[in-house]
C-alpha cells in the first residue's frame, strides 16, 4: 500500500484549473521529487497536500496510508503524519519556540496514543534533536521566526520535522533563500530521517538540492499534472536542457 | 444650552455644591457642566453618554466606615485606596521617606482645576463634574532625586447603583525622581469619573499601570492631564477589561526637550461591554519621542474604540512619535473602531501610525495547524501570544506576568465564549 496517494486532483484558484488531473504515488522508504517551473501548480500542490483552507479539491481524492484526507482539517492531518515544511516560515511574534514545539508534539503523541511529554522531558528531547540540526538553546527561547535569518527559518522546518516524525513529509521549495553551507546543514538534516517507514515529498525548483537529498523518483510537473517521471537523472535533464524541451516534448 | 432639560444629573451636581462659595473651584466647575457631551462632538461620536442623562444618578456622600473588598496583590507593597471616591488614610499604607500624602485646600485645589481647564480635557464631563463633586483632590508628592523602589498600588473601589463617585489624584514628581504606580479600580456599579493630574519634572521617569475592572454595570470615564518636563519619561500601560462602559482619556503634554512617553493599552471586551481609549499627545518642543501600542480583543457583541491624536507643533523639530493599534474580533457581531489623528506642523519629524481591525491571521493559524495544533488551541496560542507581546514591551518585567494574569482571565472569558 502506499503511504500517499493521490489520484487525478483536481484544484481551482478564483476559477482558475491550477491542478488539472494530478496523480502520484508514494511508497514507504521512498524520496520522490517534484520539479517545474513557476506557476506549475507545486505550492498549490503542497497546500492542497496540508489542508489550507481554499485548497479543497474540486475532484479527484488524496489518501494517507489509504485513509482519505478529503474530510481531514490541516491539524488532523498532521497529527496523522502529514507534514508540510514551508517555503516561507510563518512568524509567531509572542509564541516561545519551545511551547510551540511542545503543544506541536503533545498533539501528535496524543493522538498516537502515546504519553504526552513534560516539560522536562521534552526540553531534553528537544535539545538533543536541535544539536544535531545546529539549533542553539537561544533560538527555540525566542519567538517562533521571529527575526530568523533565511538559514535559521528552514533548519527550525527541519527540526520540526525532526520531533514530529511524520509518515509523510513535503518540503516545499526547502532550498530556496540559502547558501551552500546552510543548504548542506538542511540536507543532512533531511537525510537523517529517511528510513523504510516514511517518505519525503521534495518540491524544487532547481536541481541542486536534489544533489544533497537525492531522489528515488524525479516527476515533471507543469501546468497542473505530471507531464514525466523518472529516475534521478530527469532532473540533471532539466538542469541542461530546462524545462521547456521537456514540456514541448509532452 | 441643555442637552436634556430633564437631565436630573446637572440638577444634582447643583445641588452637591450648593453650599460653596461663588468663587470656589467647585462652583466653578458645576457652573460649566452644561450638558453631557453630545455626539457630534468628534471625540464623542464613538462613544456616546446620551443614555446617563436618561438615569437618575446623584453624587456619592463617602462612608468613611465601608468595608473594604479589594485586597493587595503585591507582596509588600505601599496601598493608597480610594473608597467611594474618597482617600481612605485609615485603610493605606505609612509611605517610605521622601514620598507623601496631602489633601490640597481651597487654593492649591483651584491651581489644579485651571490646570485641567487650560488642556484640551477643559470639556471632558469628568473634569467639570469631578471638580464638583470629589470628596478632596489628593495629592501624593514625590520629592527631588527620591527613586521609590516600593511598589505604590493605588485602590480604587465603592459606589453603588444610580451613584457618581469622584476621585481625583494629583501625582507630582519633583526632579530626578521616579516611582512605579499601579491602580486598579474595582467599582461596584456605579458611574465613576477618577481625575488623575501627572506633572513629571526635570529628569522625573513614572511607570504607570492602570487595570479598569469595574463592576460589569458600571460606567468609567477617566480623565488623565500629564505634563513632562525637560528629558522626564512616562511609560504608561492601561488595561481595560471591566465595566459596561470604560473610557480612558489621557492628555499628555510634552512640554521640555529630550522626554519620552509611551501611551500604550489592550482592551478585552465582551457581551456588550464598549471599552475605549482614547488619547491626545502635545509635542510642543523638539528632541521628543512618543509611542502608542494599542490592542483590542473582542467577542459578543463589544465595542472597542482607540483614538489617538498626535499634535506635532511647528517648533516640535527631530519628534519620533509613532503609533499602531490592532483589534482581533472573535465574534461577528462585535465592533472595533480606529482613529488615528496626526496633526503636524514640523517638517522634520519621524511620525507614523498604523491601525488594523481584523480576525486572527490565517497564515499564522494555517501554520500552527500544520503542525497538528487544532484550531481552537492555534487560536487561543495565538491570542494570548497576541497580548503576551505587548504586555512584555510596555510593562516593567517584575509586574509582566501579574498584568498578564489579569489579562488572561478576561480573555479566557472572551475565548470560552467565541472558540
Amino acid at each position: 500500500m502506499s503511504l500517499l496517494e493521490i489520484k487525478n486532483a483536481k484544484l481551482k484558484l478564483d476559477d482558475k484549473d491550477i491542478l488539472k488531473g494530478l496523480s502520484l504515488s508514494v511508497s514507504k522508504g521512498e524520496v520522490h521529487a517534484i520539479m517545474g517551473p513557476n506557476g506549475s501548480g507545486k505550492s498549490t500542490l503542497s497546500y492542497m497536500l496540508a489542508g489550507r483552507e481554499g485548497y479543497e479539491l474540486e475532484s479527484g481524492e488524496v489518501f494517507l496510508e489509504g485513509q482519505s484526507l478529503s474530510n481531514m482539517e490541516a491539524d488532523e492531518r498532521a497529527r496523522s503524519g502529514l507534514f508540510l515544511a514551508f517555503q516561507y516560515p510563518v512568524e509567531l511574534p509572542g509564541v516561545g519556540g519551545m511551547s510551540f514545539l511542545r503543544e506541536a508534539v503533545n498533539s501528535r503523541r496524543k493522538f498516537l496514543g502515546e504519553e504526552e511529554l513534560d516539560h522536562l522531558a521534552f526540553v531534553k528531547e528537544s535539545r538533543k534533536v536541535a544539536s544535531k540540526m545546529f539549533v542553539k538553546d537561544e533560538m527555540l527561547k525566542r519567538a517562533v521566526n521571529v527575526g530568523f535569518s533565511g538559514g535559521e527559518k528552514k533548519r527550525f522546518e527541519i527540526l520540526q520535522m525532526a520531533m514530529l516524525k511524520p509518515k509523510v513529509s513535503i518540503l516545499d521549495e526547502t532550498d530556496s533563500g540559502l547558501d551552500v553551507d546552510a543548504l548542506k546543514i538542511v540536507s543532512d538534516g533531511v537525510n537523517a530521517q529517511r528510513n523504510d517507514d516514511n517518505a519525503i515529498v521534495v518540491i524544487t525548483h532547481y536541481q541542486r538540492l536534489l544533489d544533497y537529498i537525492v531522489p528515488d523518483f524525479v516527476h515533471i510537473l507543469s501546468d497542473g499534472s505530471i507531464i514525466k517521471s523518472g529516475g534521478p537523472e530527469l532532473a540533471l535533464e532539466v538542469e541542461k536542457n530546462g524545462y521547456a524541451g521537456l514540456i514541448n516534448a509532452a | 444650552m441643555l442637552h436634556n432639560v430633564r437631565d436630573n444629573y446637572i440638577i444634582s451636581v447643583k445641588d452637591h455644591v450648593s453650599q460653596f462659595e461663588e468663587k470656589s473651584f467647585r462652583k466653578l466647575a458645576s457652573n460649566d457642566f452644561k450638558s453631557w457631551p453630545s455626539p457630534r462632538e468628534e471625540t464623542w461620536r464613538l462613544s456616546r453618554l446620551g443614555v446617563l442623562s436618561r438615569k437618575e444618578i446623584t453624587p456619592i456622600k463617602p462612608n468613611f466606615k465601608k468595608q473594604i473588598s479589594s485586597v493587595s496583590k503585591f507582596k509588600g507593597s505601599k496601598i493608597i485606596r480610594f473608597v467611594d471616591g474618597a482617600l481612605r488614610e485609615d485603610l493605606s499604607s505609612k509611605l517610605p521617606p521622601g514620598s507623601s500624602l496631602n489633601i490640597l485646600g481651597e487654593e492649591d485645589s483651584l491651581i489644579c482645576f485651571h490646570k485641567f481647564k487650560n488642556s484640551n480635557l477643559k470639556n471632558h464631563p469628568s473634569t467639570n463634574v469631578s471638580f464638583s463633586c470629589t470628596p478632596s483632590i489628593v495629592k501624593l508628592t514625590i520629592e527631588k532625586d527620591v527613586k521609590i523602589t516600593d511598589l505604590f498600588e493605588i485602590i480604587y473601589e465603592g459606589g453603588d447603583n444610580n451613584l457618581s463617585v469622584h476621585p481625583a489624584l494629583y501625582i507630582e514628581l519633583k526632579d530626578n525622581s521616579s516611582i512605579t504606580i499601579i491602580e486598579r479600580f474595582n467599582h461596584l456599579s456605579s458611574l465613576i469619573m477618577p481625575l488623575q493630574l501627572v506633572e513629571l519634572k526635570k529628569n522625573a521617569s513614572m511607570n504607570s499601570l492602570k487595570i479598569f475592572n469595574d463592576n460589569q454595570q458600571s460606567y468609567n470615564l477617566s480623565a488623565n492631564c500629564t505634563f513632562l518636563s525637560e528629558k522626564s519619561n512616562y511609560n504608561s500601560f492601561s488595561l481595560i477589561k471591566g465595566g459596561l462602559f470604560t473610557r480612558s482619556e489621557t492628555h499628555a503634554y510634552l512640554t521640555g526637550e529630550n522626554c519620552n512617553l509611551n501611551l500604550n493599552g489592550v482592551y478585552l471586551s465582551s457581551k456588550n461591554q464598549h471599552h475605549d481609549l482614547t488619547t491626545a499627545i502635545y509635542h510642543d518642543v523638539p528632541n521628543c519621542t512618543s509611542k502608542q501600542i494599542v490592542r483590542g480583543v473582542l467577542g459578543g457583541k463589544a465595542t472597542g474604540v482607540f483614538q489617538g491624536k498626535v499634535r506635532v507643533a511647528l517648533d516640535a523639530q527631530k519628534t519620533d512619535g509613532q503609533q499602531m493599534s490592532r483589534a482581533i474580533l472573535l465574534s461577528e457581531n462585535a465592533i472595533a473602531n480606529a482613529k488615528p489623528e496626526l496633526e503636524i506642523y514640523a517638517d522634520d519629524v519621524i511620525c507614523a501610525h498604523g491601525a488594523t481591525v481584523g480576525e486572527i491571521d490565517d497564515e499564522q493559524l494555517f501554520y500552527l495547524k500544520s503542525r497538528g495544533i487544532s484550531e481552537k488551541n492555534a487560536k487561543q496560542i495565538l491570542i494570548t501570544a497576541f497580548l503576551r507581546d505587548i504586555i512584555n514591551e510596555s510593562v516593567e518585567k517584575s509586574i509582566q506576568n501579574f498584568v498578564f494574569e489579569e489579562a488572561e482571565l478576561a480573555l479566557s472569558e472572551i475565548i470560552s465564549k467565541e472558540i
